[in-house]
Parts: structure tokens; sequence; C-alpha cells
């Protein structure tokens, strides 16, 4: 469970996040809002890349603020990225191994949770390639396999179905409800794509300049009127 | 797909050793070829080759695998060059623990000209480097290296002037070169060790990108700093097999656009294979003595490697080594079906 109080980030006089008070309590937590709301930057404030002029996180009893980015990875928090940070010259294995390098998990152990990733991603058959071989669909997956490993708490997803066909965006809805209960984090997901998000997500936030709009059941909260006059365009 | 099912069987890792043993290979009958058909001339070339061989590696290991571009490389061989002459002159040291030395101090000030690189990259980090080694250069012009005198500098009068020794167990020419063949080899094995482990990983992540990297645990600083002191550390060792070839060095040869030079020649030779640093220090020793042989001034070799780099940049970006990797590649595609191109 994610508790955000008062979290402010100030660049200059733009306020990306404006005193944003949430609870994000479901296993699947959907993150969405206009171009320019705040997604990104909660994220990137979640994962110790922004650090916020006030506020605080608490995930789990832990302030996640007073820990460095790597102390987060520590802690169990993954994150993939709205461009996909597939590194083209190390194997798909080896792009998963690369997080358990950091977490102190080695040998057996980790050559396991490389396999179950990489078997859950749908990429077993793959695990040789070279990272630059794949195509978006594989790449991305390849970003969800990384996140699943070392004892992930909190899985931040940015945009994972950016670029996908209906039939490749199916799978990834499959593969995203699978997660809490196959690997056991808390996932919050940015997308676009509305019917990923009512397919997947429990409960939504929805951020509108910065600031908080509303945050329940995703039902609910897609047929808000103030989410869909904001978000959605709809009058 | 696989979504309910998990299916818990292990994939086995990808095979990432292959390379460390096809170096020693490669280099031993690369040096059996020289020595077997190389005059003096071209041994001492070879073996000037080698020495900075090394240095392109530790180029190699930072723009190839960090994607960080050092311009002051050829100044750390001088560094290491300088050290070692030193201690030659100055201790009984054996040879070999001098080499070792001038590494490590070599690696040390690497460290702390690479220390920008914590802040900075690209072109600014590059500027950064060449004017370290622009201030090598001015400081070696205005001192010297060692060679055989008294006090710290240890620099003699004219007719004082003593050579390095070399290793009782390489005295002659051919054996000197074998001899830093086993050096270089030894250097190429390391940096492809540490390329395929763990600090290999962490490298590419940072090369992908700064924020990549941290989102799966990787300390820039530390990650970064290892970086430099490895690059510095072949460097000298460079450095130190150069003086052991030569007996001196002059002062006059380190400038900073050696290091231009070197830098632009690894990009060319392709800093992602290892044998690229091998062409890299064959291209800057012997396309010079090459051109020499056909009485044309070596100094046309500057227009060579201009032209090279820009070809390199347009049509090649991965260098002659990686040229020769996709032709290995398209080979053994042909002759066993299915090993093409394979993550190392």
């Amino acid at each position: 469970m994610i508790h955000i109080e008062n979290l402010t980030v100030q660049f200059g006089a733009v306020k990306p996040l404006d005193n944003l008070n949430v609870t994000l309590d479901a296993r699947i937590c959907g993150l969405i809002g206009p171009n320019g709301a705040g997604k990104t930057t909660l994220l990137n404030v979640l994962s110790g890349f922004i650090t916020p002029v006030s506020g605080r996180i608490d995930v789990d009893g832990t302030d996640l603020l007073s820990l460095s980015p790597i102390q987060r990875v520590g802690l169990g928090l993954r994150r993939s990225f709205q461009t996909e940070q597939v590194v083209e010259d190390l194997s798909v294995y080896d792009n998963v191994l690369s997080l358990l390098d950091h977490v102190g998990v080695r040998g057996e152990e980790a050559a396991g949770q490389v396999s179950r990733a990489l078997h859950f991603a749908g990429l077993a058959g793959i695990a040789s390639q070279l990272g630059g071989e794949l195509n978006l669909y594989q790449r991305r997956m390849l970003e969800i396999a990384r996140a699943l490993v070392g004892g992930p708490r909190i899985v931040l997803f940015d945009e994972p179905g950016a670029g996908m066909t209906e039939n490749e965006g199916q799978t990834l809805r499959e593969t995203l409800l699978a997660i809490p209960d196959e690997f056991g984090p808390q996932v919050l997901l940015i997308d676009h794509d509305v019917d990923l998000i009512s397919a997947t997500c429990e409960k939504t936030l929805v951020l509108d300049f910065g600031q908080y709009l509303t945050y329940g059941p995703t039902a609910s909260v897609l047929a808000d009127d103030i989410v869909r006059k904001a978000y959605l365009g709809m009058e | 797909m696989s979504r309910a099912i998990i299916r818990e069987d292990v994939i086995p890792m990808p095979n990432r050793y292959r390379t460390l043993l096809e170096i020693p290979v490669a280099m031993a009958l690369v040096m059996l070829v020289v020595v077997s058909t190389a005059n003096a001339y071209w041994i001492s070339t070879f073996t000037s080759a080698l020495a900075l061989a090394l240095a392109a590696r530790g180029i190699g290991v930072l723009y190839g695998l960090l994607g960080l571009v050092s311009l002051c490389q050829f100044a750390l061989i001088g560094i290491g060059g300088w050290m070692m002459l030193r201690l030659s002159h100055g201790t009984g040291l054996p040879f070999e623990i001098n080499v070792l030395i001038a590494g490590v101090t070599a690696a040390g000030v690497g460290v702390v000209w690479g220390a920008p690189a914590l802040r900075l990259k690209g072109l600014y980090l590059a500027l950064v480097t060449l004017m370290l080694a622009g201030a090598y250069q001015v400081v070696i012009s205005a001192t010297g290296f060692p060679d055989g005198g008294a006090g710290f500098l240890g620099r003699a009068d004219a007719t004082q002037r003593l050579m390095l020794e070399r290793p009782v167990i390489a005295t002659s020419n051919s054996s000197y070169l074998v001899y830093c063949a086993i050096w270089a080899t030894g250097g190429f094995m390391l940096a492809e060790w540490l390329r395929v482990t763990k600090m290999g990983r962490s490298w590419a992540m940072i090369r992908k990108d700064d924020n990549t990297a941290r989102s799966v645990g990787v300390n820039l600083l530390t990650y970064k700093i290892i970086a430099f002191a490895f690059a510095g550390f072949l460097a000298g060792v460079g450095g130190a097999l150069l003086a052991g070839g030569v007996g001196q060095l002059d002062g006059r040869a380190f400038a900073a656009s050696e290091s231009l030079f070197l830098f632009a020649l690894s990009v060319v030779a392709g800093v992602y294979h290892w044998y690229g640093a091998l062409i890299a220090g064959l291209l800057l020793r012997a396309v010079p003595s090459l051109l020499t042989d056909f009485e044309i001034n070596g100094y046309v070799a500057i227009i060579f490697y201009g032209s090279a780099l820009m070809h390199a940049l347009i049509t090649a970006p991965r260098g002659i080594a990686g040229q020769i990797s996709n032709l290995i590649g398209k080979i053994r595609t042909i002759a066993i079906p299915g090993t093409g191109r394979q993550a190392l």
C-alpha cells in the first residue's frame, strides 16, 4: 500500500504535482490524466529520480523518500519506462539478470528467478537473443520480466502497452492481471488506453494539472462526469 | 502464451565465456605469424602496437561499454611510462612489479581525471579530458621522462642517460614482443571477463541511460569509477611496456593530439570487440611504418585516420572489428546452420 501525503513537486513556477494526498490500496492501481497531469512525475518521485519539495510517501510503513533510488530497488521497487529501456547488447537473459546483480540474488536462485520471469513473459524461447534483435512487443514484455525478479513489492509501469497491436494488448492485459497472484507486488499502471486500465485496474487515480481529481473503483472513476470532462473530453 | 501457468524449467545461462578462450588462441596465432615473418623494424612496430592496444581496450571499455568519451588515454600511457622508468631506474624491483605499479598509478590518475564523468557526459566530458591531456603535454614537455638521474624527476645529463633494462626472459626484440603479447592477452581477457559479468551488465545499463541503470540498482558512482580505474590501469601497463620496448620515452611523443588519434582509431577499429583494440594499435603504429616503407611521409597517416574515421562513422559504426564479426557470423551461419549472431 502506498500512502502519499501533501506531496508537492516544483520546478521554478511550475508544480507538476501539487499537494497530492491519496492512499493507493488496490493490488493493481491505474493512474490516468491528460498530458502534463503529473503521472510520470509521480512515478519518478516514487523511483527517487525527482525529489519533491514537500510531502511524505509511506510504503508498508517505510518512509520511501528517505531512501536512495538504489535502496528503493532493494526494498522491491521496480519500474518500466515510457520509452522502452531494453539494453541492445545484452541478451534477453542478461537484461533480466542485470537487476538481480544488485539485490543480492546469485547462482541457482538467480537462474530460477530469471527463468520464471521469462516463462511468465513468454520470452523463454528467445532468452539468448540480443535485446537489439527484439521487436517492440518483446521489448515491452522483457521490461515486465525484468520488473518481476528479486522480490518485487511495487511495480510501476509507464505506458507498457504503447505501440502494441490489439492481440498483443490482449496478452499484455492477461499478463498484468496475473502479476499480483504470481509474483506478489502491487502494480501501479499508467496508460492512455482506457480499455487496458478498465480491464486490469481495480482502482484508478486521476490527476489533472498535478492535482488530485479522484480515486476509486475504476468503473465508477471512468463514469465520473468530472473525469469524463477533464480526461476523456466528453461533455 | 504463459499467463496462468508458470513453468519452472530453468533456462540455461547463455555461454558468455567463449570469447575468453578465443583471445589467447587468436593472440598466439598472430604472434606466431609475426615472430616468424617480421623483420626487426616490424617486430618493434608490433611491440609498440600491442602496448597501445592495451590503452585502446581501455577506450573500448569506457566508450564501447559505458558510452563515455575520454580523450586523455594517451596521457595515461605517458603516466604509466613515467612511473615505469622512474621505478626501474630508482629501485631494484622486478620488471613485472614495476609494470603493475605503473598500471595502478595510471589507474589512480585515471580515476581523478575521470571524476568529471560523474557529472558530465558527451562533448563536455570529452573537452575536459582533452584539456587534461593538454595539461599533461605541458608538464611532460617541461620535465621529461626519467632517464637514470637523481631526485624525484630522475633526469640525468646527456652523457649519463640510461636505457630501461628489459626483463631477463625477454631481452631480444622477438622475445619482448611475445612478452608484451602475454601482457596484452591478460589485459584483453580481463576486460572481456569484466564485460560478461555483473560489471559489464552494469556498465551496459549505464550506457543505456543513467535512470535505467538506477532503476535496476546500479550505483553509478562506483561503476564509473571502476571503469576509469580499469581503463587507466590498461593504459598505464601499456605505457610501461612501451617504455620497456624503446628503453626511453620522449616527452614530445605525448602530445594531446595523440589521445585524439588513439580515440579516433579505436572507433575506426571497433570498440565493441576485443580485437578492435589490437587493430587500433596496429593502425596507430603500423600505418605510419607502412607509409615509411613506401617512402611516403608518415604524417600522411593523419589524412588516412581522418578519412577512416569519417568512413567508420557513416558506414560502419561498429568499426572494422564489427565488420569482421559480422563476416564470421555469416560464415558460421552458412557452415553450421542455426548458429548466427549470438549473445555473448
